[in-house]
């Protein structure tokens, strides 16, 4: 399913920027970076049983992930929390419509979780809004 | 044939009266249903998204008297408000429903109280991504990612209120 390939590069990628975002944040900060990337660990390794589970092939991971921007300091490592949970939320959000009960569910978690990272990190970045009316969608 | 003639004009005598009895009904239908609009069918069942519709309106309003009451959260409040009013306006071009087409603005001389505060508010918008979340689940395929986006935003809008 190509769908929940392309979550699961979206999850390979947070994970690889947390790396270099916890650096640049305060202590406090370092510990939700932390967390979140723990998350999207865990819904990496869902992923992929899910994956190996429908015998599709992962698609295989880039040998690198090329960001938006470089990443110097704090206010450039909150940017790219904030850029990364987005597409995070992007990329779950077309899992939508091709699964049902239990499995959209599943997604729209994934989904709402990246949302509401995305907003705490604007929060702390000072980044507003703070919101989108359409988490996922792109543009 | 003579008695067939009979028999016909009886008839006719019977059909007549029921024809001017019928259209006396019929009259008076008209008129009671011209009282309620022109469409003599019952109304269509509402569609399955329509109280999420009414959810977003409902909570775009009272973002607005909170506002009102309190000016010093227009900065806060006020995207959160515009946020719902999006949602409201997608949910109605999908399902072909009419917006208000003007809402009465919001007095705070109206108003007894001070609005909800930020604590009802953040209660409000769990409740209604709950409500947007068990839509989803329930969604044809082409509402899925609408639905799925008002859900997600009412969840931050949740956090932004912390």
């Amino acid at each position: 399913m190509e769908q929940l390939a392309a979550a699961l590069a979206a999850e390979e990628a947070a994970i690889y920027a947390y790396g270099l975002i916890g650096v640049h944040l305060k202590d406090n900060e370092q510990d939700r970076a932390r967390a979140a990337e723990q998350e999207h660990r865990e819904r990496r390794d869902l992923l992929v049983d899910r994956l190996d589970e429908l015998k599709a092939s992962a698609a295989p991971n880039p040998p690198g992930y090329a960001l938006p921007f470089e990443v110097a300091d704090r206010t450039s490592a909150l940017r790219l929390a904030v850029h990364i949970e987005d597409g995070v939320a992007q990329a779950w959000r077309v899992v939508l419509p091709v699964t049902t009960d239990t499995e959209r569910a599943d997604a729209l978690s994934a989904m709402t979780d990246s949302a509401i990272r995305a907003t705490r990190w604007r929060k702390l970045g000072g980044i507003t809004p703070l919101t989108m009316a359409f988490p996922g969608r792109a543009g | 044939m003579v008695l067939t003639d009979r028999v016909a004009i009886r008839e006719t005598g019977h059909t007549r009266r029921r024809v001017l009895a019928t259209a006396g009904a019929v009259a008076g239908a008209t008129t009671l249903g011209g009282c309620f609009g022109d469409d003599p069918e019952p109304p269509p069942a509402p569609d399955a998204l329509q109280p999420l519709l009414d959810e977003a309106l409902t909570m775009a309003a009272a973002y607005e008297r909170a506002v009102v009451a309190q000016p010093a959260l227009a900065d806060r409040l006020t995207p959160l408000a515009e946020d719902h009013r999006a949602h409201a306006t997608e949910l109605a071009t999908m399902i072909g429903a009419t917006l208000p087409s003007a809402v009465a603005a919001p007095s705070a001389s109206g108003s007894a109280t001070d609005g909800d505060s930020t604590a009802d508010l953040r209660k409000a918008e769990q409740t209604a991504q709950k409500n947007a979340v068990a839509a989803c689940r329930t969604a044809p395929a082409e509402r899925a990612a609408l639905v799925g986006s008002i859900a997600a935003s009412r969840a931050t809008h949740a956090e932004a209120l912390r």
